[in-house]
């Protein structure tokens, strides 16, 4: 079965993207920002909002100029052969640590709160075969299970924050500026790269119908995933204060613990399937990334083969740090700091190389 | 082509398996469900005594016609080091895994709660996956284990309802506060406030009940009951200050609390106040809380000044005097004057009793004071609990008057005796 290069359209598409980055509000990336930005976590949420519309205006703004070319391949072209692979392979090691960290984190979740006697590696190597799974058949397929489950994944998310606004005091919200605007605004300045997807996207960025689509679909998701993450923070401090917020790991998961719907109690366990079926996805369309990242430096044409190969890997990986409850946390506070100026620059830069190339003017002309 | 769809079906069937949940696959037969957790005062450092309340699932049940020999609950009381490994200890004895998944309140003894050492107990509670953040913190006058002994609820033999029911009317009422351990959690990490939490008792008072204008403005156990009915008394609240029971709170007062905090909704409150127009007697009111406690504070001020407004609609009910105010406009001015005063007084000695009692707040103004400042620094820096018995209290009490009972008119006193 040869990967065949289909086209995905807008709609798979922003359905990808908006469970991609939607079930970040359900993990601890709340938390990080809780951590320095308090009961303003919110405030830095939309400054990271603000500040991430630039390298994505940069980004497009190049691929605007190179429809046909993924991210690798325009690296190779703006950047030259062996710089081009160095950048590759430099974000390649970076969306490879997110998907271990990040899978390590859900693994973490899923054996800390609901699956509490059961190994967190049998909980990895499911995950790892639904996930290596899903890679494989490609981002068709991945793209039409995101688009079959959105409405269902996302009336449920909303339902339960609904509820737990309900529950929740706005006064919790103030004073308003927190801990002062300077950690506001150095909070959001490092924890910038919550938002590094949208460089990854760069890579199936030929894959969308046209870049029209792809322009428009990118900055439907980027919106939506933005007030989307938002509303949840806010939703999370309303709930739970701003000192008890810092001790909580994963806000959301502590919220559907505690509310109950009318006469339903232990509602959680209508939310988790949902929020699995999402985390899923996320994970396969990382893994395909990944894969096909790998597979374009290392010139692998049929990459699926290496599915396996990747998932042992994951797995080894996430589950060999000591005290996951803390490293992976750790780590991954740790990525999202190195990461969040080069997410920031390096599109800036790869922009000016095309400006002084002049590709743009080429378009021009093209377009002429 | 034929063995492809084989190992397809084949794969599909393996992935079966995982629906079980493998380890953590749990049988519905092969637990008990404790509804009731009490934490006892253990005479060794660092231990407690936990005693489960555990539902007989059986009793009640449309399956078995509500008919079983066997009793609907039982107890069971260990000495543990907290109630985590209790789980284990307790299977010498329970014959099945003990699932918290019901659980429904924690009852801590007085004596506990009072222990500077009783918050490292609770906060076990957090770490359990189980134990979810709504489940009720009680206090107990007497020790938790002779609370469960002799608290034999009758009609509600599913003790897990009669517990739910309970607290649930209670809170509707206004006699006890809703004092779910997120609350607790809350409150005590923000180290600003009071909590209130539930006090009971299943100990019969044994002096005489002595006069009050209001039979609930008491705390459990004082309030003589008779007849053949439940033992347990849910009426009054414990109030925690930094994690730590300081002091207890009358039902009435508790109300009260609850009537000047903005995010507590009491529906149902029936009260009696004194009637104006004769001292013997009292006239029952309904209040309802139509609009909400509205909170003013100015900060700035030495000392800094607090002003509430408390908009409140009632109905007045009896009219023991049958002086017959709705025909006279100038008697319900008089009625309405008199039970604002009332009010306020009232209101004023709970908010005089915090400030020189408890030194905190339980009525919710700090989160009011948070719009005040900009940050949490200028906030932190202000110390709202430091800064509270020194304020300025004002407490404004607006009454309208909604329905004067299904028939407003009684005939004079007077014209019937003649």
């Amino acid at each position: 079965m040869k990967q065949t290069e289909g086209k995905i359209g807008i709609r798979e598409y922003v359905a990808i993207l908006l469970l991609a980055l939607g079930t970040k509000l359900t993990d601890d990336t709340p938390s990080l920002l809780y951590g320095t930005a308090k009961n303003s976590a919110w405030i830095s949420m939309l400054l990271i909002g603000i500040l991430t519309v630039v390298p994505i205006l940069f980004l497009l703004k190049v691929f605007s100029v190179h429809r046909n070319k993924n991210l690798h391949e325009l690296n190779l072209h703006l950047f030259g052969k062996v710089f081009g692979n160095i950048v590759s392979l430099g974000m390649l090691a970076f969306g490879f640590s997110a998907l271990v960290l990040d899978s390590a984190t859900y693994v973490n979740i899923i054996s800390n709160i609901y699956f509490t006697k059961t190994p967190p590696i049998a909980i990895y190597i499911i995950m790892g075969i639904v996930c290596g799974y899903g890679a494989k058949r490609g981002i068709q397929h991945i793209g039409s299970a995101a688009w079959i489950t959105l409405s269902y994944l996302k009336v449920t998310l909303a339902l339960a924050l609904f509820v737990a606004f309900t529950k929740g005091n706005s006064k919790f919200l103030f004073p308003l500026w927190g801990p002062g605007t300077k950690e506001i605004v150095k909070t959001a300045a490092s924890k910038m790269s919550i938002f590094a997807d949208f460089y990854f996207i760069g890579i199936i960025a030929p894959v969308v119908n046209s870049f029209k689509e792809f322009k428009k679909g990118t900055f439907i998701a980027f919106s939506f995933v933005l007030v989307e993450i938002t509303i949840a923070i806010i939703i999370y401090v309303m709930l739970f204060d701003f000192t008890s917020i810092e001790v909580i790991s994963y806000p959301f998961h502590e919220a559907i613990l505690y509310i109950s719907i009318g006469f339903l109690k232990n509602v959680e366990s209508i939310f988790l399937p949902f929020w699995l079926i999402a985390a899923f996805i996320r994970f396969s369309f990382y893994l395909y990334m990944v894969l096909v990242l790998f597979g374009g430096i290392f010139k692998i044409k049929e990459y699926e083969y290496l599915v396996p190969v990747m998932v042992v890997l994951i797995v080894f990986l996430g589950t060999s740090p000591q005290f996951a409850t803390y490293t992976v946390p750790y780590l991954r506070e740790q990525l999202l700091m190195i990461l969040s100026p080069i997410f920031f620059l390096l599109p800036c830069f790869m922009w000016l190389i095309a400006k002084v190339r002049g590709d743009f003017k080429n378009e021009v002309k093209k377009d002429m | 082509m034929k063995l492809k769809r084989i190992c397809k079906v084949c794969l599909l069937v393996l992935l079966l398996l995982n629906v079980t949940g493998c380890w953590d696959q749990k049988g519905l037969d092969r637990q008990v469900f404790v509804i009731g957790i009490g934490l006892d005062k253990a005479k060794e450092n660092g231990k407690i005594n936990v005693t489960y309340l555990i539902a007989n699932p059986e009793v009640g049940t449309s399956q078995t016609g509500g008919a079983t020999d066997e009793p609907a609950l039982m107890t069971v009381t260990m000495r543990a080091s907290d109630f985590i490994s209790m789980r284990n200890n307790a299977n010498s004895v329970v014959a099945r895994e003990i699932s918290y998944d019901l659980l429904n309140v924690i009852f801590v003894s007085e004596e506990l709660a009072q222990e500077e050492d009783f918050m490292r107990f609770l906060y076990t509670s957090e770490k359990d996956r189980e134990i979810k953040r709504d489940v009720i913190l009680a206090v107990t006058k007497e020790k938790v284990q002779d609370f469960f002994a002799k608290n034999k609820p009758l009609f509600l033999k599913r003790p897990h309802k009669y517990y739910e029911n309970m607290i649930q009317r209670g809170v509707e009422i206004g006699i006890i506060p809703k004092s779910e351990l997120h609350h607790f959690f809350r409150v005590t990490e923000e180290d600003a406030n009071l909590f209130l939490s539930i006090y009971a008792t299943a100990q019969m008072p044994t002096k005489e009940n002595k006069y009050r204008v209001n039979e609930n403005d008491e705390l459990a156990g004082e309030l003589k009951v008779e007849g053949q009915t439940n033992t347990g008394q849910f009426l009054g609240s414990a109030v925690f200050l930094e994690g730590k029971m300081i002091g207890t709170m009358t039902g009435v007062e508790t109300r009260i609390a609850m009537l000047l905090h903005d995010a507590i909704p009491v529906r149902d409150v029936l009260t009696v106040f004194p009637d104006p127009f004769h001292e013997n007697y009292q006239l029952t009111v309904r209040l309802i809380q139509q609009k909400k406690t509205t909170v003013e504070l100015d900060l700035k001020a030495k000392p800094p000044r607090i002003h509430v407004t408390l908009p409140l609609t009632i109905d007045v009910l009896t009219d023991p005097s049958m002086e017959n105010p709705v025909e006279n406009k100038k008697k319900i001015e008089e009625i309405r004057r008199a039970f604002e005063k009332l009010m306020e007084r009232e209101a004023m000695s709970l908010v005089r009793s915090t400030q020189e009692e408890f030194k905190a707040e339980p009525f919710g103004w700090s989160l009011h004071a948070r719009k005040e400042f900009r940050t949490l620094k200028e906030y932190m820096d202000f110390d709202w609990m430091k800064t509270y018995p020194d304020m300025k209290v004002e407490i404004d009490v607006e009454l309208r008057f909604g329905k004067f009972g299904r028939q407003p008119k009684t005939p004079s006193y007077e014209g019937i005796r003649d």
